[in-house]
């Protein structure tokens, strides 16, 4: 397995698993703001959350495509991973069988609400980190992946999701302010 | 409370981007904290607690 892992073949595709997960997840959140921004379908408390775990999980991976000989990029993406499938869960079990005043917030994208889209993104995420670590190993190969391409690909995907993470901080406050968060209004509007 | 967690996802990544790891992961590692206070403030109900009796397994 070892012999595998350290051929510079293995480390290219080691890094574009990854890229990709990271790319996948910028373009989750850019549609997410879409729909707020666009659509005006504000996210509820619970799909922020979701949101903050989202942004864990590109930070793990930008960790990631970075290191030296650390997994620790990986193990954050984890973490924030689980997080995301516990919340996105329990948002879905609150909301599955109908009662007043608990329904699905927001449309359906292609006949799932968003809460269970982001049941399935944990997952694909965890399936995702599990395959890289199954196929790939551990960071033994590091050394190889630094020089590997596609370097210039990662920075300015960091700087645009660290940009996405700015613009939902600054819509927090706006929708929040520094209370509770509601789905009817922004708190700056009103 | 959801303002302090995206700043602090929001601080983490400008620190990660300023070069300063540390800084980083200790403010990721605050963000996550705060949000799975602010997670289990969120679905805790005065009424059932954190159970959800509407659904029989």
């Amino acid at each position: 397995m070892s012999e595998s892992t350290s051929s510079p073949v293995a480390a290219v595709l080691n890094r574009l698993i990854l890229l990709a997960m990271l790319a996948v997840l910028a373009a989750i959140l850019t549609a997410a703001m879409v729909m707020q921004y666009a659509l005006g379908e504000i996210p509820c408390p619970l799909c922020l959350l979701q949101r903050v775990a989202m942004f864990g999980c590109a930070f793990g991976l930008i960790e990631q495509l970075r290191a030296g000989n650390s997994e620790r990029g990986g193990g954050i993406a984890l973490i924030f991973s689980v997080l995301l499938l516990v919340i996105s869960v329990r948002q879905t079990l609150l909301d599955i069988y109908p009662r007043p005043g608990h329904d699905y917030i927001g449309s359906a994208v292609f006949g799932l609400h968003l809460p269970v889209w982001s049941v399935i993104i944990a997952v694909a995420l965890l399936l995702g980190l599990a395959v890289r670590l199954a196929l790939f190993g551990s960071a033994q190969n590091a050394t190889i992946a630094g020089r590997t391409p596609p370097r210039g690909i990662v920075q300015p995907l960091a700087i645009y999701v660290a940009a996405i993470c700015a613009i939902n901080f600054f819509s927090v406050i706006a929708q929040c302010g520094l209370g509770q968060c509601h789905t009817f209004g922004y708190w700056l509007l009103q | 409370m959801m303002a302090a967690v995206f700043a602090t996802m929001l601080l983490a990544f400008v620190f990660d981007l300023a070069g300063l790891r540390r800084l980083a992961v200790s403010s990721l590692l605050l963000s996550l904290a705060l949000c799975i206070g602010l997670f289990l403030w969120e679905v805790y109900s005065p009424d059932y607690g954190f159970r959800m009796p509407w659904l029989q397994l």
